[in-house]
């Protein structure tokens, strides 16, 4: 059975990152009470490790459906595995290695991104509504750029290199915005694609622009919505994510043969590890907040 | 299937493997509001309506109800038991090929294994005597038909294109397009390297989960039935929602003759059901088995004031019956194409039924890919190049990398294309239909065209060992057509025999013209409209 030993693989992977990024960090007592500024560093952590956690177990789904076709589709599993360890080892000190990977993360998202473009615009029909559909999704590569970037922004902050103050609290709040704004972006077009059948594929197309608005006046600066208002739309995207997934494997128990059929399932049913990439940016928007928290007090 | 399986107050679930439903039952002596024969593209969707609409219905079909999720299987043989293969003779200069390609014997009809292609009429053609100068008018506007065939298009759920290149806007279809395999890209391939548009077929298969229906798995099985519920036939949309409403469906039930009284007007039918013959009385009766068993039902039930057959005082009963132009372009590509995979037809072109210039011949056609099973391949093999033996085998070597395009075209619509009786009978005692077909220099400098066109096309692409399959045709309509005058025609505009006014005919046997693309969506947009008309005639004491 080919589809349970890649399914056991890619799990596999999944739980050497995770245990291995949280071993290095257990090396260090944890402080008794932690200041905004470690707060904030443990959420961009998180949300990095979510965000290439996604990427990780998505791209292994559609890259195994697509065969491997080349070895270059096995970059994005082995560059998230990474970045979801360094994100989690969080240490106060810089480390060459962790600011590596995170670069690379970056860059392999942007070589994705160019790799996906090419496999759209040599298709038939090009820039046409099938291949968005059906074509290596545009957007998905993003996803890896955003946790590279968010890691480093945690890692950063932790190690001083960026001070904790509203500059930066706004930066990475425009991060945050863009990135969950791509995201909706993504999510409009494949849930378009299924007709948005359910009521519920309405949700994750509604609640994050509204949290991504939010965020864009932060980083603007207007004051207005107030931090309060914003962390409760955030907390919503947040939780919307993490719903997704139980939405999706409703949706995968819709297809032909249902869970009964899960090796084909997972591949041509709604994706299970996709909807957590909101929760990932939510986190790194929840992140900014703190950090302006901190700049007003 | 030889037992009838809706009978004691409930029918098949097609949902559930096992499963029932409850149905509502009529008693014969009952006299219900509409008895209707056949349960396809136009009486199916005709049940739904007028059981919806409040009425009494009873719908029979001489075919099975099946439950595609247990009855159905991955057997091109097995699945011939949804062919209406009864004995008919064929005759004229171009003998039509009865049985798979054109009908259907099921509860839902032929829509059980049709190939989903769902595409409206060009609007000209409802009108295309005057506004083309062939063939014949509809007593239809092309505007109401478009407002029901939105009305269709929303109870199947079409997954098609986000834009339809040709012509008048239409609101966006309910689903979204499938996946193109590689045959539809081939198309599309043809198309760009001649100029023209091409776009992804809407289709009446889900691309998307809706109710209780999966969504298409790809497997490329449709002409044969589909075993998801995918397939959004008569059998898993109307029907339940007929039976839902109160109507009932008498599978097995092969309809032999509609009784007439001696006020001309219909009292019900008889019909042979469980090894008898049994008779239904009813205030209205619907004939709706297609184009060659709608006008041998009416022929059959000629009694003394109607000697030459039920509503046929015209004498076209079974005249001008027209079917389609389905030839076809093959090559073989140095791609592996696997085109048995999807639905078969995904991607087509109409370009040729919208532009008029640059052709000598009236009428329309379009072209789209293909998926044929492997036996039907070797068949087509075998029937349009006589291949045989290891000539035979070699060619089905080259199944996995074989393409093709083929023509659903207009032919003109002629009085000797007919439907009569012939002396034999079937396993009912019934006389069986003859049915004459030639082509007219019409339908062969059509075919030309497209045969010419298409190879280009196929050309254009990586495809090699190119041929033509000259002699298929599809899609059997007219036989009782309809009209303005009732000289020159059967029914009227609302599907209402002008003999008997009790006496309603609503299938593809109505059409004066065939247009150019597959007629099952304007079946259905005309018995919804038909429904619609008859409710609103109940309403104001018509009927
Ligand atoms: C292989 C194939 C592919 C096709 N592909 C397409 C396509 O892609 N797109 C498209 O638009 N169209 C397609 N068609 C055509 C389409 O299916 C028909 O045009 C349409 O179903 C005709 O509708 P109808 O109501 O006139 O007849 P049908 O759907 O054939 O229904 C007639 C029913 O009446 C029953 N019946 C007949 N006589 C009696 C009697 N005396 N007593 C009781 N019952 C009776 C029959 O058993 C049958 O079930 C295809 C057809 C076939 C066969
Ligand atoms: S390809 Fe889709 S529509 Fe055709 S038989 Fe299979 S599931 Fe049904």
């Amino acid at each position: 059975m080919r589809g349970r030993n890649a399914a056991i693989a890619v799990s596999g992977l999944f739980a050497a990152a995770v245990l291995g990024g949280l071993a290095a960090r257990s090396n260090r007592p944890a402080p008794i009470r932690q200041p905004p500024r470690e707060q904030a560093a443990r959420q961009l952590d998180l949300g990095a490790a979510t965000l290439a956690g996604s990427v990780l177990f998505d791209s292994a789904v559609e890259h195994y459906r697509g065969s491997f076709e080349h070895r270059g589709m096995y970059v994005p599993l082995a560059v998230a595995s990474a970045t979801i360890a360094a994100s989690l080892s969080g240490a106060r000190q810089p480390n060459r290695m962790r600011t590596g990977v995170h670069v690379l993360a970056m860059l392999t998202g942007v070589a994705g991104l160019g790799f996906h473009i090419y496999d759209i615009s040599k298709r038939p029909g090009g820039w046409s509504w099938q291949n968005l559909f059906y074509a290596a999704p545009v957007g998905a590569p993003g996803a890896l750029s955003l946790a590279g970037l968010t890691g480093l922004a945690g890692q950063q902050l932790r190690t001083g290199q960026v001070r904790p103050d509203s500059q930066s609290g706004r930066a990475l709040a425009a991060l945050a915005a863009i990135g969950i704004l791509g995201d909706v972006a993504e999510v409009w077009l494949l849930h378009f694609r299924g007709a948005f059948h359910n009521p519920a594929m309405v949700l994750p197309v509604t609640i994050p622009p509204v949290a991504s608005l939010c965020l864009a006046g932060v980083a603007a600066g207007a004051g207005r919505p107030s931090l309060r208002t914003t962390r409760g739309w955030l907390w919503a995207t947040a939780a919307t994510g993490l719903a997704g997934v139980g939405f999706h494997a409703w949706g995968v128990h819709r297809m032909m043969g249902g869970w009964r059929n899960w090796s084909q399932n997972l591949l041509e049913g709604p994706p299970l590890p996709a909807p957590p990439s909101y929760t990932g940016l939510a986190l790194a928007g929840l992140a900014a907040t703190r950090l302006m928290e901190e700049a007003h007090e | 299937m030889q037992t009838p399986r809706a009978t004691g107050g409930r029918a098949p679930d097609v949902f559930t493997p096992g499963g029932w439903v409850p149905m509502r039952e009529y008693d014969e002596s009952e006299e219900v509001d509409f008895v209707i024969v056949g349960t396809g593209a136009g009486g199916g969707t005709l049940a739904c309506k007028l059981a919806e609409a409040g009425f009494s219905v009873v719908a029979m079909d001489a075919g099975p109800f099946w439950r595609p999720l247990e009855d159905f299987a991955s057997d091109e043989a097995e699945q011939s038991k949804l062919f209406w293969t009864d004995d008919r003779l064929v005759d004229g200069e171009n003998p039509l090929q009865l049985g798979s390609n054109n009908s259907g014997k099921s509860v839902g009809g032929s829509t059980v294994h049709f190939a989903m292609v769902s595409l409206r009429f060009r609007p000209e053609w409802f009108k295309s005597r005057s506004k083309l100068g062939y063939g014949f008018d509809w007593p239809l506007d092309w505007r109401e038909m478009w407002s029901y065939y939105r009305e269709v298009e929303e109870a199947l759920a079409i997954s098609g294109p986000v834009n339809y290149p040709w012509g008048p806007p239409r609101p966006r279809y309910p689903y979204r397009a499938h996946k193109l395999n590689a045959a539809a890209l081939a198309l599309a391939e043809g198309c760009e390297a001649m100029g023209i548009p091409w776009t992804e077929t809407p289709i009446a298969t889900l691309s998307a989960p809706r109710g209780r229906a999966r969504p298409c798995v790809y497997r490329g099985f449709c002409v044969l039935g589909c075993s998801t519920n995918a397939k959004q036939s008569a059998l898993v949309t109307w029907i339940p929602r007929a039976i839902a409403a109160g109507a009932e469906i008498r599978d097995l039930a092969m309809v032999g003759r509609v009784e007439v009284d001696g006020r001309d007007r219909a009292t019900g039918v008889h019909y042979h059901r469980g090894g008898e013959w049994r008779f239904q009385r009813a205030r209205n009766v619907v004939v709706a088995g297609y184009a060659i068993e709608t006008p041998r039902l009416l022929l059959n039930s000629a009694n003394s004031r109607f000697p030459e057959g039920l509503a046929n005082r015209s004498g076209l009963v079974g005249k001008y019956l027209t079917v389609q132009s389905n030839q076809a372009v093959w090559g073989i590509s140095g791609k592996e194409i696997r085109s048995y995979k999807s639905p078969p037809s995904l991607a087509l072109t109409e370009h040729w039924n919208y532009q008029d210039e640059g052709k000598d011949f009236h009428g329309g056609y379009c072209y789209m890919s293909q998926g044929p099973e492997p036996q039907l391949w070797a068949n087509t093999q075998l029937a349009s190049r006589g291949l045989w033996g290891e000539a035979l085998i070699a060619e089905m070597q080259n199944y996995n990398h074989q393409v093709g395009l083929k023509m659903v075209g207009e032919m003109l619509p002629q009085e000797r294309n007919a439907v009569t009786l012939a002396d034999e009978t079937d396993q009912y005692g019934l006389p069986i239909p003859r049915v004459t077909y030639s082509w007219c220099d019409n339908d062969r400098a059509m075919i030309g065209h497209a045969l010419d066109f298409m190879g280009q096309a196929l050309r254009a692409t990586d495809a090699r060992d190119i041929w033509k399959q000259t002699d298929d045709t599809c899609h059997l309509n007219g036989g009782a057509r309809m009209g303005d005058d009732p000289q020159t025609s059967v029914v009227d505009a609302d599907c209402r025999s002008w003999d008997i006014p009790n006496l309603w005919i609503c299938d593809g046997s109505v059409f004066p013209t065939v247009g150019g693309v597959n007629p099952s969506l304007t079946i259905q947009a005309m018995a919804c409209r038909t429904g619609d008309r008859i409710a609103a005639m109940a309403r104001r004491g018509e009927l």
